[in-house]
């Protein structure tokens, strides 16, 4: 049984479908990529996944229980975490409270959430960071913050909603290693979107394309990246289009 | 067992801090002994009061980022409990003052789950409103005296520490301090518990704070109800102290915005941020708003000397005095 199945789901806002009956599974320790162009309806898509949004029609279940009608902070104390687009930074707690308040889902002793906490952010490479206040820490480390917040909640699969936007490629990098330490010796499934396409590619086992709230390829990377229908998605009509009457002459 | 170690544990305050603190609290602890005023001895009884009103205001408004001005219904409950219960039934204090937290805290959960449904400025009118509801109820109700309000029987005995009346006013000022120390030390734990490091995640981003299974209502509401308990605390003392309450001067907007303003002037979301607004309020209102009234002729400008503090703290430093304090340490470093 896989971990995650989204089944059909469709979520209308208005007269705006941002997702329409969109299936797709992640297994247990698998790490799946959601690409598509802007406005495809990735992130309305996590939103769903993780309660944020109540979906319109579908369903979700996670680890064989039905959450599609859970709230986002009860589907996150079930294991399933996520990080955001936009990480607010804290005026009131050190770096290593902020990451308490993520083990402080598993359990109520400070002592023991600061361990969980420590041992995340040692993990992550970022120890040393444990007193400082999250505004004086670069925007590469703030990330990794966030991570190790996600990660002292002990989740079972971690939605990564553009972790990568704002680096530069070598800090990049980093964070393709760092992800797939996450996943090789934590063993948490990933389900991630980005436009930094290198970085899916590096990390997914398999990637689904989006475009205007419909899944319109599944597949290995290599090969999604050669579907007519994600190239003309991605790059327009006309460029297809093109390219025929190119390879024609 | 740890929440008790949280509570003592003030191992994450800077050494100067804590320094600080022990001269202050020497300092609370002879002023009965030195030379003062009666008006002295009031005005410093005035500001234990207002630091642990302020003390109750900051745990959701200063930690939890939910800005209340309607904190003064509360004082109200505990008055009246206090009052109501002593005029009716001869209930010492020390029975009524739990019960009357224990109502204020019940009825907090009762407006607290409607009202967290709001966020920012709606909230912060729809606290004004139910306080301004009770008040009016409690001036129409003739079991509470009405807008005349309640006298509180002299019991004879003096010091009578049942009753809670005293000729001299150092008791109830150090019964008070006691109060302070006790509601120091709980803030203390609060801060090291679960819910005080969720508060303030949740402060800092709401979608954040449930996406780490963090129930943000339920949170603000639990949150809501201990602060409760500290404005009901205060306010059974204050009917024993007073001998006479009112809904006017229990309950007004006037008291929830002096005690919102405190905190905030002192730095909201720090431990000792309410104690050092109502150190610099409590004074000013009373010797400087009583000389520009009396002497210099000039009724209410006190009011708009406050008002300007409290913008130039708000657009200098949000996080007021404390804020600078912390800041001028920041650069230090």
């Amino acid at each position: 049984m896989a971990l995650l199945q989204v089944d059909k789901v469709t979520k209308r806002f208005g007269g705006l479908v941002a997702n329409h009956e969109v299936s797709f599974q992640v297994g247990q320790n698998e790490v799946v990529g959601l690409i598509g162009p802007n406005g495809a309806g990735k992130t309305t898509l996590f939103n769903c996944i993780a309660g944020f949004h109540q979906v319109t029609s579908g369903s979700v279940v996670f680890d064989e229980q039905d959450i599609t009608a859970l709230s986002d902070f009860q589907v996150a104390r079930l294991g399933l975490a996520r990080t955001f687009q936009i990480f607010q930074a804290s005026g009131d707690l050190k770096v290593v409270e902020n990451v308490m308040v993520g083990s402080f889902m598993r359990t109520s002793s400070r002592g023991a959430a600061r361990r969980a906490a420590l041992e995340a952010m040692d993990f992550l490479g970022i120890a040393d960071t444990a007193g400082e206040m999250m505004t004086e820490l670069p925007v590469a480390a703030q990330k990794r913050v966030a991570l190790a917040t996600a990660l002292a909640g002990d989740p079972k699969l971690l939605l990564l909603d553009e972790v990568g936007a704002g680096l530069n490629p070598s800090e990049i990098d980093g964070l393709i290693e760092l992800l797939q330490r996450i996943h090789g010796e934590r063993g948490v499934a990933l389900l991630l979107t980005e436009h930094v396409l290198e970085m899916v590619m590096k990390l997914s086992h398999r990637v689904i394309v989006l475009e205007s709230g419909r899944k319109i390829a599944e597949g290995e990377p290599a090969q999604v990246v050669k579907d007519p229908e994600v190239v003309r998605a991605y790059l327009g009509d006309h460029y297809v289009k093109r390219q025929k009457e190119n390879g024609d002459a | 067992m740890e929440a008790v170690k949280n509570a003592f544990d003030f191992g994450d305050m800077p050494r100067s801090e804590l320094g600080l603190a022990a001269a202050a609290l020497a300092f609370l602890l002879w002023f009965p002994a030195m030379p003062h005023s009666s008006f002295g001895m009031a005005t410093m009884i005035q500001f234990l009061m207002f630091s642990l009103y302020g003390m109750g205001w900051n745990l959701i408004g200063g930690y939890g980022g939910q800005v209340d001005l309607g904190k003064a219904q509360y004082v109200g409950i505990g008055a009246y409990t206090t009052a109501v219960m002593m005029i009716r039934w001869d209930v010492p204090f020390w029975f009524s003052m739990p019960v009357g937290m224990a109502l204020a805290v019940g009825y907090s959960f009762i407006i607290g789950y409607p009202l967290f449904r709001l966020k920012g400025h709606y909230f912060a009118i729809a606290t004004i409103a139910t306080s301004l509801v009770l008040k009016d109820l409690f001036e129409v109700w003739d079991f509470v005296g009405g807008a005349r309000g309640l006298e509180l029987p002299l019991k004879g005995d003096f010091p009578n520490w049942l009753y809670l009346q005293f000729r001299e006013d150092y008791y109830y000022y150090y019964i008070l301090l006691g109060m302070l120390l006790v509601g120091l030390i709980y803030m203390n734990g609060f801060r090291h518990s679960r819910l005080g490091y969720q508060l303030r995640a949740i402060k800092d981003n709401e979608h954040v704070a449930r996406s780490l299974g963090i129930d943000v209502h339920w949170s603000k509401i639990k949150a809501y109800a201990m602060a409760t308990a500290y404005v009901a605390m205060v306010g059974s003392f204050h009917a024993c102290y007073n001998f006479n309450i009112e809904p006017e001067d229990t309950m007004s907007l006037d008291l929830s915005v002096l005690i919102a303003m405190m905190a905030m002037l002192g730095g909201a979301g720090s431990m000792w941020g309410p104690i050092i607004g109502a150190a610099i309020l409590v004074p000013m209102k009373n010797y400087l708003g009583s000389w520009l009234g009396g002497q210099a002729g000039f009724a209410g400008m006190d009011l708009a000397m406050y008002g300007l503090i409290i913008m130039i703290i708000a657009a200098a430093q949000p996080r007021g005095v404390y804020g600078i304090v912390e800041a001028m340490r920041a650069r230090r470093r």
